[in-house]
């Protein structure tokens, strides 16, 4: 069953190089093995991250697809995290599917689409609170940090009632 | 699964099974990775637990707690453990305690314990043991000669020296040689270790607050057990369908019989059983619909408002944590607990036998949380587990 990993990853690999391209504005940069993919992410159309370009890293192991893979935005001396406030200058993001809310269900695409679309209906560019002593004694993976998840459809709950 | 394969032993639950290849065999009844294939009479695990389990494995301990306790030994005591190994150092009495000079370190440290399943229990580091331990037969007559500490007694005396606190006067505190390790035994805690009540109450209560109310609970072997099966034959309307955790069609023509074997959940949403059971032993809902199997916790629901996050302050010493916005939406830093938090919850969840539960008792040999300066190395029970 460990075959359920490489048929999978093969299987999203080749929709992705050749059946259904990747959704407008998510491009593949690199997926030469089954442990590190990284994708090129940018938000078209009005939003706040207009003409900037993120890479997505996802790592896998073989637990892939019943528990997520780490995902995190690239952070090296050409490629920076938006700044967001779910996603750490470290490249961590906070968002629950990739920790207690994925599903085996979901894919590679799925996820860089979710985060597209967090990014695009971002309405205050900021960092997250706490971000210089999370990134300070953050894990190399972020698998590792057990976020608590706010509720998506209200990043600031301050507005709300 | 034919009925034709062998029968597997689980050394941590004593449970005979098959287990479950994900890929690695675990235990399909606590879950557990200690398990063997019951292939010869000859070498049958079962007799192995007959005769007791006298020795663990002192590969499987760190050698930096090893050789923390070495030097403990060392410093602590009147003199080295081991005369032979200091070679001439003038003047070394007798060794304090963990009485073997088999050889290598010469320091040793037995707990016993008694095992949920009611034998005894024998966790060892260090040395091989003695010839004493190995059966009634050949008791060297030395080994008497010296007065040793060995056992609980042992634990005990190692545990009340750690919970004190750190001297100011660093010359004086036999653990400032660790400090190059990460830092000596603070507040009772020398990384993932605890040797006081006090310090205990700060991870479980780090734990309780941060760690388990929002994961998944895995499906009891019960629900699964009453999941409906079916093996898949010409003209089933599942051949039409995809399996939705490895995406591909249900077919008659595989090579692995396993793999027409399909499960149904009561949301009908049908699945290969060897795509949808380690799944379920990771979270008991429906990947398609998150049908719940079992009561999964309520998480980030919608309206909590901010009342819930002011209930949990963090505790005097609890490493930093940050709120990312003005309601509930925290991390926790509290990294090296992590692995203990994942473990402990993976098990306690995978556990509807108090066998699993128990094992997260810091002294139960086999488990991962034994390891603290390798905590990830086989996180294997953990739903979102990663091996570096």
């Amino acid at each position: 069953m460990s075959t359920v990993y490489t048929r999978r990853l093969s299987k999203e690999l080749a929709e992705i190089q050749t059946e259904t391209k990747p959704p407008i504005g998510i491009r593949l940069l690199k997926a030469d093995d089954f442990e590190t993919w990284i994708f090129e992410i940018e938000v078209l159309g009005d939003s706040l991250y207009r003409g900037e370009r993120f890479g997505l890293k996802f790592r896998f192991d073989n637990s892939y697809p019943f528990s997520a893979p780490a995902v995190q935005f690239v952070v090296d001396s050409g490629m920076k995290a938006p700044v967001h406030p779910h996603v750490y200058t470290n490249g961590h993001i906070c968002a629950s599917i990739l920790g207690d809310d994925w599903s085996p269900t979901l894919s590679v695409m799925a996820v860089c689409i979710t985060i597209q679309s967090m990014l695009a209906s971002c309405k205050r560019k900021e960092l997250p609170e706490g971000n210089d002593t999370y990134v300070r004694t953050a894990p190399d993976n972020p698998k590792k940090t057990h976020f608590v998840y706010d509720d998506d459809t209200s990043p600031f709950p301050s507005n709300r009632v | 699964m034919s009925s034709r394969e062998p029968m597997w032993y689980c050394h941590e639950c004593q449970a005979e099974m098959r287990p479950l290849m994900v890929p690695d065999p675990h235990c399909a009844s606590c879950n557990g990775t200690f398990v063997e294939r019951i292939e010869d009479e000859v070498n049958d695990p079962r007799d192995f637990q007959a005769s007791g389990p006298a020795y663990e494995d002192p590969a499987g301990v760190d050698p930096g707690f090893n050789g923390f306790l070495m030097n403990l030994s060392q410093l602590l005591g009147p003199g080295g453990p081991n005369p032979a190994r200091r070679g001439s150092s003038a003047g070394s009495p007798p060794a304090p305690f963990g009485g073997s000079t088999m050889g290598g370190s010469g320091f040793r440290l037995e707990i016993n314990r008694s095992s949920p399943g009611g034998g005894n229990r024998h966790f060892v580091i260090g040395d091989p043991p003695p010839l004493r331990n190995r059966g009634a037969t050949s008791l060297p007559e030395g080994d008497n000669a010296n007065p040793q500490i060995a056992g609980p007694l042992m634990a005990q005396y190692l545990i009340s020296l750690l919970s004190q606190r750190r001297p100011a006067n660093v010359r004086d505190n036999p653990f400032a040689a660790f400090d190059f390790m990460g830092g000596g035994p603070e507040e009772g805690r020398w990384g993932d270790y605890v040797f006081n009540q006090e310090a205990l109450d700060q991870i479980i209560t780090q734990l309780m607050e941060n760690s388990n109310s929002t994961r998944p609970v895995p499906a009891t072997e019960e629900v699964i057990e009453k999941l409906d099966r079916q093996v898949l034959e010409e003209g089933s309307p599942t051949l039409e369908r995809d399996c939705a955790v490895c995406k591909e069609q249900f077919s008659l023509h595989t090579e692995d019989p396993d793999e027409q074997v399909v499960v149904t959940l009561p949301c009908k949403h049908p699945f290969h059983e060897g795509c949808i059971m380690p799944w379920l032993k990771s979270s008991g809902t429906c990947p398609v619909c998150r049908h719940q199997l079992v009561p999964q916790p309520e998480h980030h629901t919608p309206g909590a408002g901010p009342a819930g996050d002011s209930t949990s302050p963090p505790t005097g010493t609890t490493p930093p944590s940050a709120s990312i916005s003005p309601n509930n939406n925290r991390f926790t830093s509290i990294f090296d607990l992590m692995n203990a938090a994942s473990s402990s919850s993976g098990l306690t969840r995978s556990g509807n036998q108090s066998s699993s539960q128990t094992r997260t008792q810091p002294s139960q040999p086999s488990s991962s949380s034994q390891h603290p300066n390798h905590p990830d190395s086989h996180d294997d029970d953990i739903p979102g587990g990663w091996v570096d």
